[in-house]
């Protein structure tokens, strides 16, 4: 009996010893995982755009973050828009608007979001705001985050972020588009494809094949198998003469990809998972942008 | 939460039930059929006016309502029993798509979802958790224990049989703690705690009912249960399931593959071992290294099965 | 009996007699699995490294609070802790680096290596020696760990951590995931090998 009583006193004890070890470790480290996310996040942001740290963004380049939610109220769905407003004076805080279009395209209602420019890129707090801000009874769930880059006013990029099914588990990427919806750049964030095969899929030669393809050529894009072209190699690697290169970059503008060697999968469903963003956002951002225009709605961007 | 729980009820009736849940409705049977086609047969003969006009259909992916399917031809087939629709793009075939068709059933919409098939998607985990991802060939986990026990075929399948079991059983539990109580509490970086400690308990809990239930079995298997807990699988399963998401049947199906791939890979291998011993091998190569370069050529074998799509 | 064991013993029993990888044979997963690189190889080493001595340092200094019945539950709980303590540090810190080694950090909790020298060595132990014991074992899994590495990434991309100092890709075969397999086995063969060949030399000389 002495001896239960003195084991399970001891494992009580010890079981607190390792939680306050456990419990002190994530509150330090909770914080810093956060901004180092955050940071990670707008170094690639920043490059592709074509900024470092050698050249750093002029303060004229602003981002503005916008959160597309899918809110389920009973039979009926809304595809909702979290936007920064125009603030009127320079220099003020954005303040948030949560604006919902029916599955017709047309704008349902527009609600304030009480939530601040820090607030909003943690997703807990983001989607607590959004619950309280359409009430009750409805569900809200989280679809994607765009961004939308704009130098003194005029928009000069897209910046996607995704996750699409790859090999074998999911590839995280992050794409640019011009105004134009013309492709700028791909980034692959995460990945679990295999060393040497699809793991390839984060090399210059494969994603920058991406860069200059157009909406119209990206709409049909396919992957074919035959051996990278050496000139085209070297182009997509940046080691040859700026002009070479563009020009080089333009004669393959509107061919195909080419297949990684032993990573077909994987090369078609980067090229599959691209296609679909970039679709897809071309298409909701139309819609976006003419309701802003009907309602009169000033936002940021 | 209320979520996956209505999901499973859900699951469990459509298994149970088959056949009642549609025939209350009006489409028979529906399927994706080639990249830009998806079929749908009816109870009955239709309107042909009706189902042949591509205006009053509505089709777009579960995920993107807004976005609607361009259509190109719905043509009336079986003699106005079933409709094949084409659409202007290849279809996504891993996504639920969703089908309205106004005006077929008086002045309302008939919505149905097409997708793949469930219980396809569930072999295809178990398969792709014992063949094409099997955990020691191509995840490269749970090799300590891999190789201390596949000297001999019976030991390979003691070994191979006693963990899936403890798997199952712990991968379930990893999985209603993790839902209900690491996630809701906010608690994910205890998995690592959690998980070991279920492990634990399962191991024991198997070891006690069994020593108590079937002694003769006992004797013959109980020697791998203190093995189990030393093999990195049965800790990895629950962190993969943390990491995808699945429900619970996905995580059994995920189990029972990682389990019953473990036993493959031992058996496989002890096949090999018991021949190697009797055979010439460079003294430098006995044991162990030679059993590292049969695993290699193994896992190469296996990459074999890599892109295999059943479902 | 082992209390005339100086640190250098200590340390080179970890990093050549006993070492944990080629020696011992116990925690090849991560030897196989992610190291196709030094600097991966690296990585985890130091992860092992940190876990396997905080852990043996707890344990040493706990032995005595430690009822011998719940011996091995107080164990795992305690690597799991420090292993929970590792991962949320890297993957604070380094997360680049913390994605590359995946599932690897967290799975460090079920290597036999660290509940072995716990139970052989530092519940018996005082402090300083199971300190040094620690981190003779860290050692030793960091060398294996960094050798394989090594020898994958120079002969599969022809890089040593990044650099590249071959100018070409010798054979792609190295990095592929099953060639893992192959390098560990045959560096154990050439081991072995050596050994034996010492042995003969010094059968001869006496």
């Amino acid at each position: 009996m002495k001896d239960i009583l003195s084991i399970v006193f001891r494992l009580t004890l010890t079981c607190l010893m390792a939680a306050t070890v456990m419990g002190a470790a994530f509150i330090f480290t909770n914080k810093a995982k956060k901004h180092n996310e955050h940071v990670r996040e707008e170094r690639t942001m920043y490059a592709l755009l074509g900024y470092s740290e050698a050249k750093p963004a002029p303060a004229s380049i602003v981002l503005h973050q916008i959160y597309r939610y899918i809110i389920t109220e009973g039979e009926r769905q809304y595809v909702s828009y979290l936007i920064p407003l125009e603030s009127g004076k320079p220099g003020a805080p954005p303040t948030y608007s949560l604006i919902s279009l029916d599955l017709q395209g047309k704008m349902v209602d527009q609600k304030p979001v009480a939530i601040d420019g820090e607030k909003i890129r943690e997703r807990e707090d983001r989607d607590r705001a959004v619950m309280a801000a359409v009430g009750p009874g409805k569900d809200v769930h989280f679809a994607d985050h765009t961004i939308i880059v704009t130098e003194n006013g005029k928009r000069i990029a897209y910046l996607l972020g995704g996750k699409f099914p790859g090999f074998k588990t999911f590839i995280n990427v992050m794409l640019a588009l011009d105004p134009s919806y013309t492709m700028v750049g791909l980034e692959i964030l995460e990945h679990e494809e295999d060393p040497g095969l699809g793991a390839e899929i984060e090399q210059d030669y494969f994603k920058n094949q991406f860069q200059g393809k157009s909406i119209k050529t990206l709409k049909d894009l396919k992957v074919v198998k035959e051996p990278l072209p050496a000139e085209y190699q070297q182009a997509l690697e940046g080691g040859m003469a700026e002009a070479d290169m563009a020009r080089i970059m333009e004669k393959y503008k509107d061919k195909d990809i080419y297949a990684l060697t032993g990573a077909t999968i994987s090369s078609k469903s980067v090229t599959d998972g691209v296609k679909g963003m970039a679709k897809k956002f071309a298409y909701r951002l139309d819609i976006l942008d003419n309701i802003l225009k009907e309602q009169q709605i000033a936002v940021s961007f | 939460m209320n979520m996956k729980l209505r999901q499973l009820l859900l699951l469990a009736f459509v298994l149970l039930l088959p056949g009642v849940l549609q025939a209350a409705d009006l489409i028979k049977e529906k399927s994706f059929s080639g990249a830009n086609e998806i079929k749908v047969l009816f109870t009955g003969t239709v309107d042909a006016a009706i189902v042949g006009d591509i205006s009053r259909y509505i089709v777009y992916e579960e995920n993107d309502p807004d976005i609607k399917l361009a259509l190109t031809a719905a043509t009336v087939t079986d003699g106005g029993r079933g409709v094949i629709l084409k659409f202007a793009e290849p279809l996504n075939s891993a996504n639920t798509h969703v089908v309205s068709i106004r005006g077929l059933n008086g002045a309302g919409a008939v919505d149905f979802k097409v997708s793949k098939s469930y219980l396809g998607y569930l072999l295809s985990i178990l398969i792709s958790a014992m063949l094409i991802n099997n955990f020691v060939f191509t995840k490269y986990l749970g090799l300590c224990v891999f190789f201390g026990t596949s000297k001999r075929k019976s030991t390979a399948k003691g070994m191979g049989v006693v963990f899936t079991i403890v798997m199952l059983v712990s991968a379930s539990m990893s999985w209603f703690f993790y839902q209900y109580i690491l996630i809701p509490f906010n608690l994910n970086f205890l998995q690592i705690v959690v998980f070991i400690g279920l492990v634990s308990l399962t191991v024991q809990a198997v070891d006690t009912i069994l020593r108590k239930v079937n002694p003769v079995l006992f004797n013959s298997f109980g020697v791998f249960l203190v093995l189990v807990i030393a093999n990195c699988i049965i800790i990895a399963v629950p962190l993969i399931l943390a990491n995808s998401n699945y429900n619970y049947f996905e995580t059994f199906m995920l189990a029972l593959g990682a389990g019953g791939g473990f036993l493959l890979a031992l058996y496989l291998m002890s096949s090999v071992r018991e021949r190697l011993e009797i055979a010439k091998i460079p003294s430098s190569f006995k044991g162990l290294p030679i059993a590292f370069i049969v695993a290699g050529q193994f896992a190469m074998a296996f990459l074999g099965f890599s892109g295999l799509k059943l479902f | 009996m082992t209390n005339t064991k100086s640190i250098g013993q200590l340390l080179s029993r970890g990093i050549l007699s006993e070492n944990p990888i080629f020696k011992l044979a116990l925690s090849m997963c991560p030897a196989v699995g992610i190291s196709t690189t030094v600097m991966n190889g690296v990585m985890l080493g130091v992860a092992v490294f940190f876990v396997q001595v905080f852990s043996s340092v707890t344990i040493s200094l706990f032995k005595d609070q430690i009822h011998p019945r719940i011996r091995i539950p107080t164990y795992t709980l305690t690597i799991a802790t420090w292993v929970t303590v590792i991962d949320l540090v890297l993957a604070a810190y380094m997360p680049g680096a913390y994605a590359k080694m995946g599932i690897f950090v967290k799975l460090i909790v079920a290597f036999a290596i660290i509940t072995m020298r716990l139970e052989m060595f530092a519940c018996k132990e005082n402090v300083k020696d199971s300190f040094w014991d620690g981190v003779g074992m860290g050692l030793g899994f960091l060398v294996g760990m960094v050798v394989i590495g090594f020898v994958r990434e120079l002969l599969g991309s022809g890089t040593i951590l990044g650099y590249d100092v071959l100018g070409f890709k010798p054979l792609l075969f190295f990095i592929l995931p099953c060639a893992g397999f192959f390098v560990v086995g045959l560096m154990m063969a050439f081991f072995n090998w050596i050994e034996v060949f010492y042995k003969q030399k010094r059968g001869v000389r006496s």
